[in-house]
């Protein structure tokens, strides 16, 4: 497997830095740490935590100290990683000063050790690479605002806007502008993907699945829709014009296709038809 | 905005006049409605009835819904025309031979 054969020379470096550490009296502390990073809220990858013991095991010597170390590196990574997608600032510098003794950034060996490990799949199936940001950050240790100003270049002049000039109408030339700007802009769809977008955005597909009531929103209860005697009070109110509406209402009532302003609509169409013929009706 | 005609290809005049028909159709189509209410009655006086015969005789003749014929969407065949899918026999025939016509298959019992 790759992982083994690339993993020699690191474990070597590994073991001399693991040497190295454990004669300082800086063991303590990192174990201090390692208790507080577990009780940090999230849990690492278990394929993490299983490559790391694998590593410990590898590594003859003291396997449980090696693995709570390479554990608490990882999730200090992880936090790292997280902060910086988060658009936070690394406060690993203040981490390390913390720290008692110097060492090279763990940071970088956290890099190493999880860039082997990391098995971990993106959305599309591509391993998540660890931020890279991380190492990069330690050699530019100066940031963009400290330090007296050049005053090289002045502030751009707030441009004072006039008083919006009053267009008659817009010109034929602006039209055909606009009308370039459009057309250059709309560019054809390069996916059926694409081209359904553009379909939904103009209302010709339909969305899925279909609903048989889109663009009819009826706000209207049911008792606007069957008592409709209300718009009756302009009509006189006895004789055959009167019959014949109380028979218009029953039928406009029972119909649930038309919206409550078409039903209204027709009963005033009635009452201006017959108003015209007033004089008609009074001559019989 | 520049107005002028706008012109597209109908396959033939013949769909033309009928799609102007049934535009007019879809126009009228109220009115002639609450009208054919006012004849078609037994309540209302029979002067009022006879007003109202010539009032939708005035109306233009292309807005009446009869006069409209499902024409073939493709080839503008006035007969032999499927309503479901609106098309001939012919290019019916056609397009499900060609397996372009979804769900249609070729009978056999």
């Amino acid at each position: 497997m790759k992982v083994e054969v690339s993993y020699r020379k690191k474990l070597q470096e590994l073991k001399t830095r693991e040497i190295k550490k454990q004669g300082l009296d800086s063991e303590g502390s990192m174990l201090q740490k390692t208790t507080e990073d577990t009780q940090r809220g999230r849990p690492l990858n278990p394929e993490l935590v299983e490559a790391a013991s694998a590593v410990a095991s590898s590594l003859t010597l003291n396997k449980k100290q090696t693995e709570s170390e390479l554990l608490a590196q990882l999730r200090r990574h992880e936090e790292t990683t997280d902060k910086q997608k988060k658009g936070g600032t690394i406060n690993l510098r203040n981490v390390i000063s913390e720290m008692a003794v110097k060492r090279q950034s763990p940071a970088q060996r956290g890099v190493r050790i999880s860039s082997r490990i990391s098995l971990e799949l993106d959305e599309n199936g591509q391993r998540i690479k660890p931020g890279r940001l991380s190492p990069h950050f330690f050699d530019s240790r100066r940031s963009l605002k400290v330090g007296r100003r050049l005053n090289i270049f002045s502030k751009a002049s707030t441009e004072t806007e006039n008083a919006l000039e009053t267009v008659s109408s817009p010109t034929i030339w602006d039209l055909e502008f606009a009308k370039e700007i459009a057309a250059i802009t709309a560019q054809p769809p390069r996916n059926g993907f694409e081209e359904m977008i553009q379909w939904t955005k103009e209302g010709i597909l339909w969305e899925f699945p279909i609903d048989n009531e889109t663009g009819m929103e009826d706000d209207a209860e049911f008792h606007e829709h069957i008592f409709l005697e209300k718009h009756l009070e302009d009509f006189p109110k006895q004789g055959p014009i009167r019959h014949f509406m109380e028979l218009v209402i029953c039928g406009l009532s029972k119909n649930p296709y038309l919206s409550v302003k078409q039903k209204i609509e027709h009963i005033e169409w009635f009452q201006k038809y017959f108003e015209e013929k007033k004089e008609l009706l009074q001559e019989i | 905005p520049c107005t002028g005609q706008a012109r597209s290809y109908y396959v033939d005049w013949r769909m033309l006049r009928d799609v102007k028909r049934r535009k007019l159709a879809y126009e009228y189509a109220d009115e002639r409605l609450r009208i054919n209410a006012i004849r078609k009655n037994a309540i209302l006086p029979k002067e009022l009835q006879e007003v109202a015969d010539k009032e939708i005789a005035d109306l233009p003749r292309d807005s009446c819904p009869v006069r409209i014929r499902n024409r073939c969407v493709l080839t503008s065949r006035p007969r032999g025309v499927k309503r479901r899918w609106r098309l001939s026999r012919i290019v019916f025939r056609h397009f499900a031979d060609h397996a372009q016509m979804s769900g249609i298959q070729r009978a056999m019992w």
